[in-house]
């Protein structure tokens, strides 16, 4: 007996030993973090009050003065790509484990860590912008983490009323007056989820994001970091230029509807169609 | 060893046929709903959810659980008051620790009638509809999991959802499709005027059949069907309701078109369903016919019958009464138990 439990002994050692030299010789997977840098042009965003000298001004082509006091994103459906073109999807169903509220006024929220990818080179990294309908539903019961994290009051992500998430939440400062505006951004649709073609009424609000990388981020030993750009500049100089008035600084609301608010959704995610990256573009990609 | 897995196996066999056995037992039939002549079409979600004994039991019980809200105080009830056509008779809902809602509570009848829920039309599944309530901060401001966490242990709710659904275990989807099984039994067709159409001996005053005839030729372009909407959106002039949250049916679909375009409201019961208007404007319908006579606001999408007749509805001392005094006859005594 005594004999036996020194065979398996010997026999645990060895595997632990075998699958440490393994760990260090060849892993087969390992992690990638992305960071999002939150910027008008170049500079990255600070945020601030109404009068808040602080706050991080911008200029619109339209000349419009403003700064922001909330920025917030979905960000959910994440994939990256190799460069033989393989798709690797994270959690793309699974709100709990992988997606996130972006949050500039939450330093911590600004990366997110995909843990687990397969070895191997990527060129390539896709997103959505908001969450997918499919599992737009605000069901707490399959994903109770994401539903705290995206309710939490001082994230406040949800349309109770739509039964969605929100998909960002901008809001800030505009002209010389400082005006308050908010843009808030959500799907209201209505249908089977996945099947556009059973969708009866409402508005697609989700954005599916397509970023090349600066240089293939490499998986192997080290654990990439990619820092993904969006330049908020775009918000109201993006696609459509927008200039702020009472009739759309406020969004959706009973000024502007939601005519407006996709005119957002296309500045920061693209319109879905030949635009698939709006405001977003990878800034670096460092591989040690 | 090997004898003893058999005996096991076998065991567990018996013992998940003898379980299914006693579900099967359970009689819970269908509940035939009886659809009123000149009724529309059911919701085709009705197919899917249809209403059987336990489910309907469970779901008013579930209808009328305080347990639904934060502080346990208000249930779907306290808003939709089945005396008064289950709706509140205040001007916006009220709901947990006094907050008040931006919008009427609307009535809940014929909804199995419907294609469309709420004054925007958001929702097109009745099933879909409790969750609102139950997370909206002015309403009942928690959870799903937390209302399954408080009734969990409840031996009347599990001996329920064991009827309705042969087996104890409370999901979110079950609570969803009980009331909306309930709320499907909700059918409102026994007015003086459906009794008067069946010609069960009913007739109509001289007042209520000139309200009759000025309102097929005045209102029911819009209040039309036996359940008086045509389930259409209409931007009708009303005055705005302040909150900047308000854009109407605009708030779902995105279309400029919709904008503050709300459902025409069905007229059954409305003698209990005051005050009127989205977010209850007009205190009595006396006040909703004099603002149609006297001119709407305009508005770019005001709805094109309004806009061709001078943006209102000309309307005399008398037709008002007549009017009311026909609408009175959509009052269903039955339906709100009286």
């Amino acid at each position: 007996m005594k004999k036996t439990t020194n065979y398996l002994i010997l026999v645990a050692v060895s595997c632990v030993m075998i699958a440490c030299s393994k760990n260090e010789h060849s892993p087969v997977a390992n992690n990638i973090s992305l960071h999002f840098n939150n910027t008008f042009k170049n500079n990255t965003i600070v945020l601030g009050g109404a009068n808040s000298v602080d706050a991080s001004s911008n200029i619109s082509d339209s000349a419009q003065v403003h700064h922001l006091s909330e920025l917030k994103y979905v960000v959910s459906n994440i994939r990256l790509v190799k460069a033989d073109g393989t798709e690797v999807p994270y959690n793309v169903n699974d709100l709990d484990k992988g997606a996130t509220v972006v949050n500039q006024a939450k330093p911590a929220s600004l990366d997110y860590v995909l843990t687990n990818i397969p070895v191997g080179k990527y060129r390539q990294l896709k997103f959505g912008l908001g969450v997918k309908q499919e599992i737009n539903t605000l069901d707490q019961v399959r994903f109770p983490a994401f539903y705290a994290a995206a309710g939490a009051n001082d994230t406040d992500m949800m349309w109770q009323w739509a039964t969605g998430y929100r998909f960002t939440k901008i809001e800030g400062f505009f002209g010389s007056e400082n005006k308050a505006f908010q843009v808030h951004t959500g799907s209201t649709l209505n249908g089977e989820g996945g099947k556009p073609e059973t969708y009866t009424q409402g508005v697609d609000a989700y954005r599916d994001i397509t970023l090349d990388l600066t240089a293939a981020a490499v998986v192997g030993n080290n654990a990439p970091k990619i820092t993904v750009k969006a330049d908020f500049d775009k918000l109201l100089s993006g696609q459509t230029k927008v200039i702020l008035t009472a009739k759309n600084a406020i969004t959706p609301s009973l000024h502007s509807s939601m005519a407006a608010m996709e005119v957002f959704v296309n500045n920061i995610g693209g319109n879905g169609k030949e635009n698939k990256s709006g405001m977003f573009s990878v800034e670096r990609v460092e591989n040690d | 060893m090997k004898t003893v897995l058999w005996v096991l196996t076998a065991l567990l066999i018996a013992m998940s046929c003898s379980k299914r056995e006693g579900n099967e037992s359970i009689n819970n039939p269908e509940i035939s709903l009886e659809i009123p002549a000149e009724f529309p079409a059911l919701n085709s979600s009705v197919a899917q959810n249809r209403p059987t004994i336990y489910g309907v039991e469970l779901g008013e019980k579930l209808f009328h659980e305080k347990r639904f809200s934060g502080n346990n105080t208000i249930s779907c009830a306290s808003c939709h008051n089945p005396a008064l056509a289950f709706s509140d008779g205040k001007q916006q809902a009220v709901g947990i620790y006094g907050r008040t809602g931006f919008r009427n509570t609307p009535a809940i009848q014929n909804m199995a009638f419907m294609k469309f829920y709420n004054w925007d039309g958001n929702i097109l599944q009745l099933e879909k509809q409790p969750l609102v309530p139950i997370i909206t901060h002015e309403e009942m401001n928690s959870s799903i999991l937390e209302v399954i966490g408080k009734i969990a242990g409840d031996a009347d709710y599990k001996k329920l959802f064991q009827k309705a659904f042969g087996d104890a275990s409370i999901t979110a989807d079950r609570i969803y499709r009980s009331i909306a099984q309930y709320e499907y039994t909700l059918i409102s067709a026994n007015s003086k005027y459906d009794r008067v159409k069946r010609n069960e001996g009913d007739q109509f005053t001289a007042e209520e059949a000139r309200g009759y005839a000025t309102f097929k030729s005045k209102c029911a372009s819009c209040h039309s069907t036996a359940l008086f909407t045509d389930q259409s959106f209409r931007n009708v002039g009303f005055p705005l309701n302040p909150n900047a949250e308000e854009a109407g049916r605009g708030r779902v679909t995105g279309r400029p078109a919709d904008q503050m375009a709300f459902r025409v409201p069905s007229l059954r019961n409305a003698m209990y369903t005051a005050p009127y208007g989205s977010f209850g404007q007009f205190p009595t319908l006396r006040s909703v016919l004099d603002y149609f006579d006297k001119g709407v606001l305009d508005a770019e999408n005001l709805d094109p019958i309004l806009k061709e007749n001078g943006n209102r509805i000309p309307l005399t001392a008398q037709e008002k009464l007549d009017i009311i005094a026909f609408i009175e006859t959509l009052s269903d005594p039955t339906f709100i138990g009286k």
